[in-house]
């Protein structure tokens, strides 16, 4: 069995005496997508946010592609790849500029970012709108120019918060398309959503967090089979009362 | 009031979390410390012998004349918010998509804005007029009951330019929405902007002896006063006398129920102007889409430049920004009295001139640049808190392009110089020489303080800036004049050097390389200990929180 990616023990945060995520095992294979479930507030982006490294856990450890955040961080962060719900774009910049900006963070080839680039604004019809600055963009549009932007660094772990939110039907097809790719070339994805169809349609396993604990966790098939073959839907419904 | 029940307990629930509470904190220091230094300026001013005689006579009109000049502040407050603030809060607001749709009247949103800016810009005026007004009425030995009326005639200096600036704005864009009032409202916002912090160095920084020279001529021109600030201060000069002017009163109230009937009529407008300003093409500024170096630092640079060039605002307040730098050379702010030692060479005198105008231009734009190191990433800290960059190397480009842009104002200077002073080509090699020095301090003045994380902490990917931001701009400003204090010595050792004799010359020759020398190691110590003491900080900064 290959090592997991991302391996979470005993994590947890506190915010002001209330636990937002507690006690998350987790562990995520290589090429796998692994797809995060949950209410609203449940902890999902408390989780990736501490997997990225922004907020730092109250407890317990994480481990990404071997590294962690307080021994190897610029090495754990040169192989992660963050889409967060709201796209860090800076107004001012144009799509282009603004992914030339971040491959230079994740320190890209010049001729690799090039090509790259252009083949994801071909993929997801960012072309025509490259060259306007962000600041006329839609919802949508931004998060498909900062996926192209997290994507030209080539991450070996790909974390997405809601990553369909916002997009039209064209280009959540062509996102799941993307993400189906990364994995096969062996791109770890892990990705929180509110869509059930799209992690039955992606995820090879769905973990489903309710008041900050994991309450199921497998593939879709095995947590229906769990629940006398009742939908996904039915599923995360029982298992988050059940926790809550 | 509902909208403004909400406000208020926006207002109260500040203090229920960390980040709130510390941006109430800072808020509070931050008018808190604008009051006091408004009160040591006062009681600078009230000490002068010229302005105490007044004081002590019995007569009304001076001392209605000293109450009018410390209210000047509130339409200059009215005035700057009104434009700077105008277009984001009446048509850019982040409520004003619910205010609208909720089924309010057609001029509740408006209302709410006006209500809004009202507050925030009484409690401005109240920081900056208030403590002018008490030190006068206590001097005066004003009755109890006349410091009650301070607010009132703070309000009323205030509220009535502002509703009137607002009300404008709501007509100009139901009529004329489009890109070129969008670009006339960021250059008035720019003007406003940068004229009002030029006001404040210049009230709170100035010699209080020359200041007093300006409150005794404007307390014998009582009439000269605006208005608005006029009704004010009568209902304050008669109070101070233990009488309540009615009709002062009167005409403060009227000056408010009037500005606010005007504003009520031209709120009818907002709906529609709202609508026209959506309609309107926005300011897309398309890039030739020049492809980017792939070394860090270098993009991190580019990146500065490009957002500020790709962004109209930014370079008019550039622009706008020029014609300030010429107006003050060309009145002499500040320097006036330094061209008058007749024993130095004029050279030498035009370059130490040069070099002053230089400081206060630096300093007005210290603090907008001190924004690119930290503050202004705030939406956008989690890319980098994301990326493995060094925190250095991404420094090291945002230094790089705020020295870059810092030549600014040397530039300014420079030209202003040739064209003011007719300097000869030696004087201006001289102060690039030295201004190249004090743009490198600067450059490491700002990157200790616009990194420091106690002031400039992002919280849950933004910034909490709010008076922490204003803290900052006070510690920069002190920074900086501790930075640039050796060149104040060494004015200070020149004019007792030359008090008995005169410096030739020759003299004066011999000396500049040495002085231009020493500027730019000066310059260089300071900006590669602030480098280092920065990408410390920057560091922390990305760190997990």
């Amino acid at each position: 069995m290959t090592t997991p990616t991302i391996e979470t023990h005993g994590l947890g945060r506190e915010f002001a005496g209330k636990w937002a995520v507690r006690d998350l095992d987790l562990a995520v294979r290589p090429g796998e997508i692994y797809g995060f479930l949950g209410s609203n507030g449940a902890g999902k982006t408390t989780t990736l946010r501490m997997l990225t490294g922004i907020l730092r856990p109250s407890t317990g450890t994480l481990r990404i592609a071997g590294f962690d955040h307080a021994t190897n961080a610029r090495a754990l962060k040169q192989c992660l790849g963050f889409v967060p719900d709201t796209p860090p774009l800076y107004d001012y910049l144009t799509g282009r500029q603004y992914v030339a900006l971040v491959a230079s963070l994740w320190h890209v080839e010049r001729a690799e970012r090039d090509a790259r680039s252009e083949r994801l604004f071909a993929t997801l019809d960012l072309t025509a709108a490259a060259d306007e600055l962000c600041k006329g963009y839609s919802h949508g549009m931004r998060k498909k120019v900062h996926l192209a932007a997290v994507l030209t660094t080539a991450p070996r772990v790909l974390l997405l918060d809601e990553p369909s939110s916002g997009l039209d039907p064209l280009s959540v097809r062509r996102l799941k398309d993307l993400l189906i790719e990364e994995a096969a070339r062996g791109t770890t994805v892990m990705l929180s959503t509110h869509g059930l169809e799209l992690a039955e349609q992606i995820c090879h396993r769905v973990g489903i967090l309710a008041r900050g604990r994991l309450g199921a966790e497998g593939t879709v098939a095995e947590l229906r089979a769990q629940n006398g073959n009742r939908s996904l839907e039915d599923v995360f419904l029982a298992t988050t009362a059940a926790l809550g | 009031m509902k909208l403004l029940r909400a406000d208020l307990q926006v207002l109260g629930n500040l203090a229920t979390t960390r980040t709130g509470r510390r941006l109430a904190l800072g808020t509070g220091i931050g008018l808190l410390l604008l009051g006091m230094l408004a009160w040591w300026f006062a009681a600078a001013v009230l000490d002068n012998r010229q302005v105490q005689s007044l004081l002590q006579r019995t007569a009304s009109d001076p001392v209605h004349g000293l109450l009018g000049y410390g209210l000047l502040a509130c339409p200059l407050v009215a005035t700057w918010l009104g434009l700077a603030l105008a277009q984001r809060q009446l048509f850019d607001a982040s409520e004003l998509p619910l205010w609208r749709q909720a089924p309010l009247s057609r001029t509740r949103p408006a209302l709410q804005v006006l209500a809004r800016a009202t507050f925030l810009s009484t409690c401005w005026a109240l920081a900056l007029a208030g403590p002018f007004a008490t030190a006068v009425l206590l001097r005066h030995g004003a009755p109890w009951w006349s410091f009650a009326l301070v607010p009132i005639a703070v309000l009323g200096g205030t509220a009535p330019l502002l509703s009137l600036l607002l009300a404008v704005h709501i007509v100009l864009v139901r009529a004329f929405a489009g890109r070129w009032l969008r670009l006339l409202f960021a250059c008035l916002g720019a003007l406003a902007s940068v004229a009002f912090s030029t006001w404040l160095l210049l009230t709170m920084f100035t010699r209080s002896g020359d200041r007093a020279h300006d409150v005794v001529a404007a307390a014998r021109t009582p009439h000269e006063l605006p208005w608005t600030v006029d009704a004010g201060a009568a209902l304050l000069g008669a109070a101070a006398n233990g009488s309540l002017d009615g009709r002062a009163l009167l005409v403060v109230g009227g000056w408010i129920v009037a500005s606010f009937v005007v504003f009520r009529l031209a709120a009818q407008l907002h709906p529609r102007a709202v609508e026209r300003h959506l309609a309107a093409e926005p300011p897309i500024w398309r890039s030739a889409g020049r492809r980017w170096p792939q070394a860090l630092t270098s993009v991190v640079r580019r990146k500065e430049w490009a957002q500020l060039l790709q962004q109209p605002g930014a370079v008019i307040g550039f622009l706008v920004f020029a014609l300030l730098v010429f107006a003050l050379a060309k009145e002499r702010v500040l320097v006036g009295s330094l061209l008058g030692n007749p024993r130095v060479p004029t050279f030498a005198l035009h370059a130490v001139v040069m070099c002053a105008q230089w400081f206060l231009a630096v300093m007005l734009v210290l603090y907008a640049h001190m924004g690119r190191l930290v503050l202004w990433d705030g939406p956008q800290w989690s890319l980098w808190v994301c990326s493995p960059a060094n925190p250095a190397a991404i420094l090291r480009g945002k230094l790089q392009a705020v020295f870059v842009l810092l030549l600014w104002p040397l530039l300014l200077v420079a030209v202003a110089g040739v064209l003011v002073l007719d300097v000869e080509p030696r004087t201006l090699l001289a102060f690039s020489g030295i201004a190249i020095g004090g743009t490198l301090a600067a450059v490491g003045v700002l990157a200790v303080v616009g990194t420091w994380p106690q002031l400039m902490r992002p919280d849950d990917g933004h910034v909490a800036q709010g008076g922490r931001g204003f803290l900052a701009a006070l510690l920069l400003v002190v920074a900086f004049e501790l930075a640039a204090a050796p060149g104040v010595a060494a004015w200070l050792w020149l004019n007792a050097h030359t008090r008995h004799r005169l410096l030739t010359v020759d003299e004066a020759l011999a000396w500049t390389p040495w002085v231009v020398a020493a500027a730019i190691v000066y310059g260089a110590v300071v900006a590669s200990l602030g480098a280092w003491i920065g990408a410390r900080n920057f560091r922390r900064l990305l760190r997990p929180r």
